[in-house]
């Protein structure tokens, strides 16, 4: 039963354009710009054919714009694979079938890839801003999609979708909630094509000079953290992510031990512990925290030492780091027990560990090697070893975001030359130190500190990010040792801001960041209170499927399947019973007829009490010519009122019961006879 | 070609359509009439859902997530929205202008409700008949005519109404086939006798053949040459045989205006082509202001001019021979 030509009418359109251009707008930021134009001639097209002023495209320009579309995303992209060149494909198809709406499947297509891509965009970013933005573009899509159905209107009928969309959205919104708790989340089937442009700052797996002072620059978040007990002293917060074993003379990358990810040298939680579970010993209470970290599209995580899982999914590794079963492709929630008295491995390093913690490459820095073995000689506890080296560092060292530029035998350089460096540079040098003495050493990267929010979590961010050393000494096992704590002792008590605030190049790459501000009173207030609603925004909505489990067996008591369908029907059953008693029950918006009915009622009881009741069927006029026969006197009034009370009820005149009641009233009649 | 599966599902589906929604003068919609299901834009938009589902699942996004349960919510909270639409409308005919058969007639619907809800895009039509689509804006009654071609003569039933609609998002049509007992009075279809085949009529134009053909006064007023055309139920057989040539014979007088539509003035034709015949022959009197009288089989109806007399002949020519008179007046 639908009509066999379909074109698309004005209102239609009109709804189609503006869903479109929201769209458009809402991939911009990722979209290459030759698209954007391309939107903007698509729309200036659609228009014209909807004025019969321009002819559809023919099927040889269709061709030929579809294939200007895929080169351009080979010249862009290169390769196909991938998060942005998808959107950029969809997106493509999407404005050339807005030529090409012929029937109404075409329009229908045009509004579900607008959904599709509305919904990709959260891919790209997840903040609250960008949802709310979402939301009114799903709104303006769903307008469209409404607009396809309803018929023409003119003037102030064409906001109408708009207000049915908005209504409709309204009413899904509980229901989506539900859904949203209780709808059981299973992890990847399948991995997908991730975003190309995630070169974004962050810990890398690799460190060389310059890489952390980078970081400093960066004012973006990297995780936060928010502790069962009281926060631990700032000096004491060394979140681990990496340990950099093996150094090429100027880089420090992992080593193959830490690269290989054998089920034998991860503990999954959940897992029965591996052998090498017992070569750590942990002593007194856990710390019990859990991290929202950022999306890194790296698999590594961060912990306190020394930290045992306590979420699915996450891992111990064999030295003692934490992973991900998956690439962290969104914002990530885990838990973890913490044990700060610990002791790993004291009883003795496997010999082939030895060997990767005690590699060194020949060729470089000889004048560090020298110092070392001289010094080898003339101390022989390794303890007081450390002491001398770091007494070196704490003479003449400066900490600072702008170190000179090193040569090939940089640790050479860094020690007896320019002293100057931040971070890296001091774990780096130092770790070769120890080397070249024969202790085994590895540098660890992750973060230090973090900013304590006054809702009682820890905001760590880019700035935070630090590099230390690790080194195994007999019957002590691992221990840390981090040099830059010797040469600037605030950086590890209070943070970075405190040491280096007055270098230009702190907080270099985020200009507008409200960090900066943080000596104004007020716009300080503001800044955490937009980073609580952000946190809790990651924990609640973006984290939820880390919680789900946990959540549920809170509310439920358990969240067994059936229990979870049975919340699930139940409430949302009740939920659209009461949206379907509200949609279906006719509007009692006919008040006004139902008084107008009672004065007439009224009026008959007055009427019969003076001898003269109305008779089955008897309409009103009837009624009053027969009353008015016998009672001459009042003639003129009855036949008033039954005038009056007929036009107002069922001839459309303004209903107005109290000028009728009024009138009833005033009649005055006396029984008859 | 419609497959004999097909014919027999349609078959059953008539007889239960006839069972649930029996013939009724007005009809409520409501659960019981309406009936809902996903249309093919329905599923299109399923299958979107899973492809976020997807989506969220693969890259463990909760806000794709959380947008895939929005659509799914949407979904389930249209099902409401669009039987909203059709929901509580009361339907009844209220008045069926009678028309020819093969030419189109205007059935008059009246749809009510009881509130002010506003209702968009309605689309009604007899089954393989005019669409028309209307909004049901907020008063509480409104009137729809619909067009409907009957190819028969008789009391015509025009079918089961149906009322359908995809508002407001087109994934759900809610639709409904109600039976109104409707019955359309269908004149035979007019058929123009009018061709110039004689032209030295003693009157002149169209006029003088239609009296030619329907002079059917009682008396006899003379014979004339016979010209080919005449009916052969006139030829003066009695001359003929005696040798004396072809002749007409002549009823009527030139006084008497009265004309007949006879039955028996079409002779060698079937009843339709008959019938046919005759209702374009009245159509064409009507003009012309004479009285006229209708003989049919069994029914003579006497001459006259008023407008009852035209209808009473019409209808006589729309019922006549058939079992269903629709309660004799």
């Amino acid at each position: 039963m639908t009509s066999p030509v379909w074109k698309i009418h004005r209102n239609g359109l009109f709804w189609l354009l503006v869903a479109f251009a929201a769209v458009i707008v809402l991939h911009a930021d990722h979209l290459p710009s030759w698209i954007l134009l391309a939107a903007s001639v698509a729309t200036i097209w659609r228009i014209q054919l909807y004025r019969s002023a321009w002819r559809p495209p023919s099927r040889l320009i269709k061709t030929g714009l579809l294939g200007l579309c895929l080169a351009g995303l080979v010249v862009e992209y290169g390769s196909p694979v991938g998060l942005e060149p998808m959107v950029a494909l969809l997106v493509s198809a999407y404005l050339l079938k807005l030529l090409e709406m012929h029937h109404r499947r075409d329009a229908y297509l045009v509004v579900f890839l607008a959904f599709f891509i509305t919904a990709l965009d959260a891919l790209f970013d997840q903040s609250i801003g960008n949802t709310l933005y979402i939301i009114g573009c799903l709104s303006l899509v769903l307008a469209a999609l409404l607009g396809l159905h309803s018929t023409d209107a003119d003037g102030g009928g064409q906001l109408r979708p708009l207000g049915k969309a908005m209504a409709i959205m309204a009413q899904a919104l509980p229901l989506m909630l539900l859904l949203f708790i209780f709808m059981p989340r299973l992890g990847a089937l399948w991995s997908v094509p991730m975003q190309q442009q995630s070169a974004k700052t962050g810990v890398t797996d690799t460190m060389s000079p310059g890489d952390f002072s980078r970081l400093g620059r960066s004012g973006e978040l990297a995780f936060r953290v928010s502790f069962e007990g009281a926060i631990p002293a700032q000096q004491n917060l060394y979140w681990r992510g990496l340990v950099l074993a093996e150094f090429d003379g100027r880089t420090w990358s992992r080593s193959p031990l830490s690269r290989f990810q054998d089920s034998g040298l991860v503990q999954w939680y959940g897992d029965p512990p591996k052998s090498w579970d017992q070569l750590i010993e942990r002593k007194g209470e856990p710390l019990a925290f859990s991290v929202v970290i950022e999306p890194t599209q790296q698999r590594w995580l961060y912990a306190l030492d020394t930290p045992k899982p306590d979420s699915e999914g996450v891992g111990l590794t064999r030295d003692y780091r934490l992973i991900s079963a998956y690439p962290l492709r969104s914002k990530k929630q885990y838990r973890v027990n913490s044990w700060p008295e610990h002791r790993l491995e004291p009883q003795g390093l496997p010999p082939q560990h030895r060997t990767v913690y005690l590699q060194l490459p020949e060729e470089f820095n000889p004048r560090t090697r020298e110092l070392a073995s001289r010094w080898r000689k003339m101390v022989s506890d390794d303890l007081e070893l450390v002491s001398r080296v770091l007494t070196l560092y704490n003479s003449e060292f400066v900490y600072t975001l702008q170190p000179p530029i090193l040569g090939k035998h940089s640790v050479d350089e860094f020690l007896f030359d320019s002293q100057r460096g931040f971070c890296e540079h001091f774990a780096g040098s130092f770790v070769f130190f120890m080397r070249a003495a024969g202790i085994p050493a590895r540098v660890v990267a992750g973060y230090q500190g973090g900013e304590r929010h006054p809702d009682d979590y820890l905001v760590v961010r880019q700035y935070d990010a630090h590099a230390w050393a690790e080194i195994w000494l007999e019957d002590r096992g691992w221990i840390r040792v981090d040099p830059t704590a010797v040469v600037a002792p605030q950086r590890i008590e209070q943070d970075l801001q405190s040491v280096l605030g007055s270098e230009t190049d702190f907080l270099a790459d985020s200009p507008v960041s409200l960090v900066r501000f943080r000596h104004i009173g007020w716009l300080n207030q503001l800044r955490l209170q937009i980073e609580s609603l952000n946190y809790n925004w990651a924990l609640w909505v973006l984290g939820y499927d880390q919680i789900q489990t946990a959540f549920l067996r809170n509310l439920l008591g358990d969240n067994s399947l059936w229990r979870i369908a049975l919340a699930l029907t139940g409430v949302g059953g009740s939920l659209l019973l009461l949206l379907g008693f509200w949609l279906l029950l006719p509007r009692r918006r006919e008040r006004s007829r139902d008084l107008l009915d009672r004065e007439f009622l009224r009026l008959c009881q007055k009427l019969e009490k003076a001898g003269f009741p109305r008779q089955v069927g008897e309409g009103p006029r009837d009624y009053a010519q027969r009353v008015a026969e016998s009672r001459p006197e009042l003639a003129r009034e009855l036949v008033e009122v039954t005038r009056m009370y007929e036009a107002m009820r069922y001839a459309g005149e303004t209903p107005d019961a109290r000028t009728l009641a009024r009138t009833i009233r005033s009649l005055r009649i006396n029984r008859s006879g | 070609m419609i497959s004999p599966f097909r014919q027999f599902f349609q078959h059953l589906y008539a007889r239960w359509l006839g069972h649930r929604l029996p013939p009724a003068r007005q009809i409520k919609l409501n659960t019981r009439s309406l009936f809902i299901f996903p249309s093919k834009a329905g599923f299109s938009f399923l299958l979107l859902v899973v492809l976020c589902w997807l989506v969220a699942t693969n890259y463990e996004n909760n806000l794709v997530f959380g947008i895939t349960c929005l659509l799914t919510a949407i979904f389930v909270v249209a099902i409401l929205h669009s039987f909203a639409n059709l929901s509580g409308l009361n339907i009844s005919c209220s008045r069926v202008s009678p028309g020819h058969a093969g030419h189109p007639l205007t059935i008059e619907l009246v749809l009510q409700q009881s509130g002010k809800r506003l209702r968009e895009n309605l689309i009604l039509a007899f089954a393989g008949h005019e669409l028309v689509a209307i909004d049901i804006a907020a008063t509480e009654e409104t009137r729809v005519k619909l067009g409907f071609v009957p190819v028969n003569r008789g009391l015509i039933d025009p079918g089961r109404l149906c009322v359908e609609s995809l508002y407001p998002l087109g994934l759900f049509r809610v639709w409904t086939q109600v039976d109104l007992n409707i019955r359309c009075l269908v004149y035979p279809s007019p058929q123009t006798v009018l061709n110039r085949r004689t032209t030295s009529s003693p009157l002149d134009g169209d006029e003088g053949l239609i009296v030619q053909i329907l002079e059917g006064g009682e008396d006899f007023t003379g014979l004339s040459d016979y010209r080919p055309g005449d009916s052969p139920k006139r030829i003066a057989w009695k001359q003929f045989a005696r040798e004396q040539g072809l002749y007409t014979k002549h009823y009527g007088s030139a006084q008497d205006e009265r004309l007949w539509l006879d039955w028996d003035a079409f002779p060698g034709l079937d009843t339709e082509a008959r019938l046919s015949r005759l209702c374009g022959l009245l159509l064409s009197i009507v003009p012309l202001d004479v009285p006229y009288g209708l003989k049919l089989p069994g029914l003579t109806i006497a001459p006259n001019t008023t407008d009852s007399h035209r209808l009473q002949v019409l209808r006589e020519l729309a019922l006549f021979g058939l079992s269903d008179r629709g309660g004799e007046r």
